[in-house]
C-alpha cells in the first residue's frame, strides 16, 4: 500500500474504539526475554496503564518475528498491529474519543481530549483515547522528545552493548536465554546470528570501540541528566505522567530488577535517590492497581472541559 | 514445484540419470533376418570377448555388471538383442555421451569358428558440464543454471549444483548421487539446499535451508524411497496486511523427519498417459529425530487410465492425505495441505479452498480430491500425424474437500467431516503436451459447491505443470 493509503486506513481504524481484547506481545517472560526487550515492553505497558487503556500481555516465543518491524513489544488492537513505543504513542493519540448517550453514538474530532459524559438514562459507556502530553506547550514537548531520544540512544544502546558485546554476559546469560525456545542446532545458529547483527549495529554507531567502563560511565551521565531534570517533582513534566515517564520507568525498573553478571549497572542508578523514588511511585500508582477492589479498567476521570 | 499438496519446497529433481530416450517413443529394434543371414540365425555362436573402448576415468568393475549378459547370448539375434540392452544400460548410467556397438567375428589365436567379439565404443562425458534450462513447475516457471560433474570418482557418482530463479521461488542446491554397483536402481542421494518461496494465497514467505538424504531401491515391481530430511524453516509475512493467524506462524522452526514413499507406476507416460496405473503412498514422521515440528503425515495418489473407442482415454484419479500432530502443538502452516487451482480442483483459484482468515488461506489437516477425465483428439483432427497430436481435448469432473479435523473424535466423524461441504467443478478444455516434461491446459470451468471464503476462477482458466488431478 502507498503511504497515503496506509495513513488513510490507519485513520479509519483509529476511528474504532479501543477493544477489550487488545493484546501486547513480548518474548517469554521467564526464560527468553532479554533486558532490552523487557525494558521496552515495560515502558509500553506503563504508558498504556497511564492512558487507562487495558491490554493483555501475551508471551510468545516468536514475538520478535511476529512484529512488523522486528522489534518487541507490539500491540494487536482490532486488526491493527503496531510495534515500538513511538508508533504506539502516535496510534493511541489518533483514537477517536466518543461516547454513547441516549441520542446514539457521537464522535469527537480526531484530535485528542479527555471526555466524560454521563448518560441521563443511567447507562453510560466511556471510550477514552489519550494523549498524555496534551498539557505541554511546544517547548516542553520538544524537551520531552529530546529526553526520550537521550534514553533511546544512551540507555537502550548501553543495554544492548552489555547484553551482546560483553563476552561474559553474552555467553552466560544472553545467548542461552535468546536461544532457549529452539532445538539444537538451531539455537546456536540463531543466537550467533543475532549477536553478529547487534555487533554490526554497534560498530555502525561507533560503540564497538568502547570498553565496558566507558559504557557504565555513559549510563551514569544519562542518569545524572534525568535526575537533574526530574529534580524533586513527581513526574518529569507537571504533575501528570507523560510518555517520557513511561519510557524512563521501563528502562530503570528493568535494570534495577534484573540480575546480570555484575551489579554495576543497577548501582549506578541506585546512586540517584530521586530516580529510585520515581520508579517506586510509578510502580505503586500504576502496577498495583489490580489489588484495589472494585476498580474498573475503564475508570472515571474528572473532565477537564 | 514437485509435490504440490503439501506445498513442500522440494528441490528440483536432481537425482536420477538423464534418460537418453523417451520411454513412449522407444521401440525395441527388431533385426529382420535377411535371406543371406538365414543360415546364421540358427547357428550357435559364442561371445568370446567383449571390449569397451574409450574409457578414461570410469572404473571397470562398474561396467562389468552392465555387460555381463552379453556373454549369455546363444545365437546371433540374441547377441544383437543383448548388446542393445547392454547399450541401454550403459547409457542409463549417465556417464557416457555416446555408445556404439560393433559385433565382429572373433580374431586372434584362440578364436573359435563361431566366436564373436563385441565392442562397445563409448565416449565419456566431460568432467565438468554446465547447463541452462527453463523449468515448469505447478503454475510457475523458472530459469535453472546448473553445473554438473558426472562420474567424478569413476563409478557413476554425480555431483550437481543448481541455481534456479523463478516466478515464485529462488533456490540453490548441491546434490550428490551414487548408485550401487550393478544395481543402478538402488542409489543414494544427498542434497543440500536453500529454497525461498512466496505464497500470495497465504500472504506467507518461506525460506528453507536443509539437508536431505534419500535411499531408493526397487522391490519387485515397486519403487521405494527412504528419506531423512532436516530443514531449518523460516516463515514470515509477505505483506503488512497479512492476517494475524499467519503472523502468529512467523519465526524459525526446525523439522527433522523420516519419510517413506512407495510408487508403482505402470503408465506409459507421466504426462498424458494412455494406459496403465499409478499408485503412490507417502508417509512422513517428524519430531522423533530432533527438531520442534512433530507430526505424522500420510499422503496417497491413485491414477487409472484406460483406452476407449476412437483413440480416447478415460482417466480417473484420487488424491488424499492427512496430518496428525503429535503432542499439543498444532501443525505448522508450512506442513498443512492445500487444495484448489488449475492443477487440482479446477475452477478455483490457486490453493484457495478451505480454512481461511481475512483472505489468507491457512491450509487444512486432511483432504481428498478426485477427478474423472475424458481425453479425446481434437475435433476434426487438424494437423494429424504432426503438431495436432500434441493437443487433446478434455472433459473433466473434479471434486474434493479440505478441512481441519477434531482429533478427539473417531474415524467415522472424520469421514463425515470430509464428506460435508464438497467442492466440485466440471468443464472442458484443451491440453497441450510439452515433450515429456510438462503439460499446459486451457479450460472452461464451472465451479460448484463453493463455500464462503473460497475464491473461484470460473470461466477460462490456464494451468501449467507436471502433476494434475
Amino acid at each position: 500500500m502507498s503511504l497515503a493509503a496506509e495513513a488513510f486506513v490507519s485513520q479509519i481504524a483509529a476511528a474504532e474504539p479501543w477493544p477489550e481484547n487488545a493484546a501486547l506481545f513480548q518474548p517469554l517472560k521467564d526464560d527468553q526475554v532479554l533486558l532490552s526487550d523487557c525494558a521496552s515492553s515495560l515502558a509500553v505497558q506503563a504508558y498504556l496503564r497511564m492512558c487507562n487503556l487495558p491490554v493483555q500481555v501475551c508471551c510468545r516465543a516468536n514475538a520478535e518475528h511476529m512484529s512488523p518491524s522486528g522489534k518487541v513489544p507490539f500491540i494487536h488492537v482490532g486488526n491493527q498491529v503496531v510495534s515500538e513505543l513511538g508508533p504506539i504513542v502516535q496510534f493511541t493519540k489518533a483514537k477517536v474519543v466518543g461516547c454513547v448517550s441516549g441520542q446514539g453514538l457521537s464522535n469527537g474530532p480526531l484530535s485528542c481530549k479527555r471526555h466524560l459524559q454521563h448518560c441521563a438514562e443511567g447507562s453510560a459507556v466511556f471510550l477514552q483515547g489519550h494523549s498524555l502530553s496534551d498539557g505541554l506547550d511546544d517547548v516542553q514537548r520538544a524537551e520531552m522528545k529530546a529526553y526520550m531520544e537521550l534514553v533511546n540512544n544512551m540507555l537502550l544502546t548501553a543495554e544492548l552493548y552489555i547484553q551482546w558485546c560483553d563476552e561474559a554476559t553474552a555467553a552466560q546469560i544472553t545467548r542461552p536465554r535468546y536461544s532457549s525456545p529452539y532445538p539444537w542446532p538451531l539455537n546456536h545458529i540463531l543466537a550467533y546470528q543475532k549477536q553478529w547483527e547487534v555487533r554490526r549495529k554497534m560498530s555502525a554507531i561507533g560503540w564497538a570501540g568502547k570498553s565496558l567502563e566507558q559504557v557504565y560511565e555513559d549510563v551514569s551521565q544519562c542518569c545524572q541528566a534525568l535526575s537533574q531534570r526530574l529534580g524533586t517533582q513527581q513526574y518529569f513534566f507537571n504533575k501528570q505522567p507523560t510518555e517520557l515517564d513511561a519510557l524512563v520507568f521501563g528502562h530503570l525498573f528493568t535494570i534495577l530488577t534484573t540480575q546480570l553478571t555484575s551489579d554495576e549497572l543497577s548501582d549506578k542508578i541506585k546512586s540517584y535517590s530521586n530516580l529510585l523514588s520515581f520508579c517506586r511511585r510509578i510502580e505503586h500508582n500504576y502496577f498495583q492497581e489490580h489489588e484495589r477492589p472494585g476498580l474498573d479498567p475503564l475508570s472515571i476521570r474528572p473532565s477537564l472541559m | 514445484m514437485g509435490t504440490v499438496h503439501a506445498r513442500s519446497l522440494d528441490p528440483l529433481p536432481m537425482h536420477g540419470p538423464d534418460l537418453g530416450l523417451h520411454p513412449d517413443d522407444a521401440e525395441l529394434v527388431e533385426a529382420e533376418p535377411e535371406t543371406k543371414q538365414e543360415v546364421l540365425e540358427n547357428k550357435d555362436v559364442i561371445v568370446q570377448r567383449v571390449h569397451i573402448d574409450g574409457l578414461g576415468r570410469t572404473k571397470e568393475d562398474l561396467l562389468g555388471y552392465e555387460i555381463a549378459d552379453v556373454f549369455m547370448a546363444k545365437n546371433l539375434i540374441d547377441v544383437m538383442k543383448k548388446s542393445h540392452e547392454a547399450r541401454e544400460k550403459l547409457l542409463r548410467l549417465g556417464i557416457f555421451r555416446k555408445v556404439e556397438v560393433v559385433i565382429d567375428t572373433a580374431e586372434g589365436e584362440d578364436a573359435l569358428p563361431n566366436g564373436l567379439d563385441v565392442t562397445f565404443e563409448v565416449t565419456e562425458l566431460r568432467r565438468l558440464t554446465g547447463s541452462y534450462n527453463t523449468m515448469v513447475g505447478n503454475n510457475e516457471g523458472s530459469m535453472v543454471l546448473g553445473v554438473k560433474l558426472p562420474n567424478i570418482f569413476g563409478r557413476a557418482e554425480k555431483l550437481t549444483f543448481q541455481f534456479s530463479y523463478g516466478t515464485k521461488e529462488t533456490s540453490y542446491g548441491l546434490s550428490f548421487f551414487k548408485p550401487q554397483l550393478g544395481h543402478f536402481d538402488r542409489n543414494i542421494c544427498v542434497n543440500l539446499y536453500k529454497v525461498t518461496g512466496q505464497f500470495p494465497w497465504s500472504s506467507l514467505r518461506e525460506t528453507d535451508r536443509g539437508i536431505a538424504t534419500e535411499f531408493n531401491f526397487p522391490i519387485w515391481k515397486t519403487n521405494h524411497t527412504l528419506k531423512w530430511e532436516g530443514v531449518w524453516r523460516e516463515l514470515g509475512c509477505l505483506a503488512r496486511t497479512a492476517s494475524f493467524a499467519v503472523r502468529e506462524e512467523s519465526g524459525h522452526s526446525l523439522k527433522s523427519s523420516l519419510s517413506h514413499a512407495m510408487v508403482i507406476d505402470t503408465r506409459n507416460s507421466a504426462i498424458l498417459p494412455r494406459r496403465g496405473a499409478l499408485f503412490r503412498i507417502n508417509q512422513e514422521l517428524a519430531g522423533y529425530t530432533g527438531g520442534d515440528a512433530s507430526f505424522l503425515k500420510e499422503d496417497f495418489e491413485i491414477q487409472l487410465n484406460r483406452r476407449l473407442f476412437w483413440d480416447s482415454v478415460l482417466s480417473a484419479s484420487l488424491w488424499g492425505g492427512m496430518i496428525l500432530p503429535v503432542g499439543d502443538k498444532p501443525a505448522s502452516i508450512a506442513d498443512r495441505f492445500y487444495l484448489g487451482g488449475p492443477t487440482s480442483i479446477r475452477g478455483f483459484s490457486m490453493y484457495s479452498i478451505g480454512p481461511q482468515s481475512e483472505g489468507d488461506y491457512l491450509g487444512g489437516e486432511a483432504y481428498w480430491a478426485g477427478g474423472l477425465h475424458l481425453y479425446t483428439p481434437l475435433p476434426f483432427r487438424p494437423g494429424r500425424g504432426g503438431f495436432g497430436d500434441l493437443f487433446r481435448t478434455h472433459f473433466f469432473l473434479n471434486a474434493g474437500n479440505l478441512c481441519n479435523l477434531n482429533y478427539g473424535e473417531g474415524p467415522r466423524a472424520h469421514l463425515q467431516k470430509l464428506a460435508e461441504y464438497i467442492r466440485w467443478s466440471y468443464g472442458a478444455g484443451i491440453v497441450l503436451r510439452l515433450g515429456n516434461i510438462a503439460r499446459l491446459e486451457l479450460n472452461y470451468c464451472i465451479p460448484m459447491g463453493v463455500q464462503i471464503g473460497d475464491r473461484i476462477c470460473d470461466g477460462v482458466q490456464f494451468g501449467a505443470g507436471i502433476r494434475f488431478l
